[in-house]
């Protein structure tokens, strides 16, 4: 029962985010600044955390590989094939809706226990559409590069990791990740993180927009946010990778 | 004008207003008082439809505002200012951006024109050299009256404020609720203060409604508010042992 509560309040929420702008500059403003708060400042996070996954995917490939009929260059290939199809979608997401998502819930978890949102609305302001829809469209539009970024620097850290261990060499390496390349693994993933940005955005607004009480609440709403997205995102996937795959 | 009649508010069976009407004029300060819990905060967030009504009426200059659409809501909240008790600015915006928001939002002013008004507004409350601070290098009194600037800034014909002079020392305290009447006076605006605090109440009311438990109590002026017979009027004026003083001394001056 409380679950169909949730459900019907995130789909009223969305149809109040999803009306017409008052002043389609000012949320123009908005959006940009979005995109660089949730997007561009997430590059640095993404960047490090791509190399060593790519480093211990490549690690662990190479271990799991103990068959000398096998050749070596499948240790690239199966690096390429587990980022673009999985970790710089599904797992990147999962790290994103920690940071985004806890962002989201304590920015407008806090703005509406100091009554920032009520003095929105009170001036004639649309206040969920004018905090939300930016922060939407900025992740929707900000993750599928920052999952292209996750591959190149995922394959960066299996080229760097690999050679360095002995585990592969690294004309070895380049061969397997070019290998038998399907280019519908990336439209897929894109597709993914497309659904995956609208979920991590809308959920954690959401329980911003919705908490009540002080601080402690905030901290509480942020902590729900991000459980909910995670699970949610498994959900997704899972479903995605049946209809698509 | 603001015209509430027969106003019912509850939460969860807690009923938290019981049938309250009351005018509200235009170019005075109207106060609201009571006890904290009595349902000030309630009555004011229901006048400007941040709650909804159980029942009853609230007519700003003969439009009730509690059978419009939420168009219409929109519309006639950008005639309304508010003033928040803790100031409610927008903690990512400068002072200047703060006051400039409902101009961007709302307004077709010329980027100049805006500043000249932002300017103007931030003049009018004394606050000079803040324009491009954030809310959290001001003081609180600073919030406040970036508040109210920002309030005013499109030139409302209804201001609220909700306990203005809350977390202020007496001094600053009074500059707010002088600085709020004057622009009441001034621009001749229907402006309707919240409060508990019994200096604002003697300096700047002029229509007061006194609510306990969620009812109305007791109204009138601040001259008639210490001869009143009002038990509970009384006790909550009178709790103060400065106004205990005035009273005895005024019973004093009419005995001789």
């Amino acid at each position: 029962m409380r679950i169909l509560n949730l459900t019907g309040r995130y789909f009223a929420l969305l149809l109040k985010v999803f009306s017409r702008p008052e002043r389609h500059s000012v949320y123009a403003r908005q959006t940009f600044n979005e995109i660089d708060n949730l997007g561009v400042k997430s590059v640095g996070i993404v960047v490090v955390i791509s190399i060593f996954m790519g480093g211990i995917t490549t690690l662990q490939v190479a271990y799991n590989m103990s068959n000398p009929l096998l050749p070596v260059y499948l240790i690239g290939l199966g690096n390429r094939d587990t980022l673009i199809l999985e970790f710089s979608s599904t797992i990147m997401a999962l790290i994103m809706a920690g940071k985004i998502g806890a962002n989201i819930t304590s920015e407008i978890g806090s703005m509406k226990v100091t009554e920032q949102i009520d003095s929105l609305e009170i001036m004639g302001v649309n206040s969920a559409s004018y905090l939300i829809l930016p922060k939407i469209i900025a992740v929707v539009f900000i993750f599928p590069f920052l999952y292209v970024l996750s591959v190149f620097f995922g394959l960066i850290g299996g080229l760097i990791v690999g050679p360095a261990v002995g585990a592969v060499t690294a004309p070895d390496y380049l061969a397997g990740i070019q290998y038998l390349f399907n280019p519908y693994y990336v439209t897929f993933s894109l597709i993914k993180c497309v659904v995956f940005g609208f979920l991590i955005a809308s959920i954690a607004s959401f329980f911003g927009y919705t908490v009540e009480g002080g601080a402690f609440d905030v901290g509480t709403a942020s902590t729900r946010a991000v459980v909910n997205t995670n699970i949610l995102i498994l959900v997704w996937d899972l479903i995605l990778t049946q209809l698509l795959l | 004008m603001i015209r509430i009649k027969s106003i019912y508010k509850s939460f969860e069976h807690k009923e938290v207003l019981k049938n309250i009407s009351k005018e509200f004029n235009k170019g005075e300060t109207n106060l609201i008082i009571g006890r904290s819990g009595s349902g000030k905060t309630v009555l004011i967030k229901s006048i400007v439809g941040l709650l909804e009504v159980d029942g009853g009426h609230i007519f700003y200059d003969d439009r009730d505002f509690t059978s419009m659409n939420q168009k219409l809501r929109k519309k006639l909240r950008q005639e309304m200012g508010m003033v928040f008790q803790g100031g409610a600015l927008f903690d990512s915006l400068t002072v200047e951006e703060n006051v400039r928001f409902p101009l961007d939002m709302f307004s077709s002013l010329s980027p100049v024109e805006k500043q000249k008004q932002v300017d103007f507004c931030l003049d009018r409350v004394n606050l000079v050299d803040a324009n491009k601070l954030y809310p959290s290098e001001i003081s609180g009194g600073m919030q406040k009256r970036v508040a109210i600037a920002r309030a005013i800034v499109m030139n409302p014909k209804y201001l609220f404020c909700d306990e203005p002079n809350s977390g202020l020392d007496p001094e600053t305290a009074m500059v707010i609720d002088g600085l709020v009447h004057q622009i009441t006076v001034d621009l001749q605006i229907t402006t309707i203060i919240n409060t508990h605090d019994m200096n604002s109440v003697m300096e700047i009311g002029d229509n007061i409604l006194f609510i306990s438990e969620g009812e109305m109590c007791w109204e009138g002026n601040r001259k008639e508010i210490l001869h009143s017979d009002n038990q509970k009027l009384q006790e909550f004026v009178f709790a103060n042992k400065q106004y205990q003083r005035i009273r005895d001394e005024k019973i004093e001056g009419g005995k001789s």
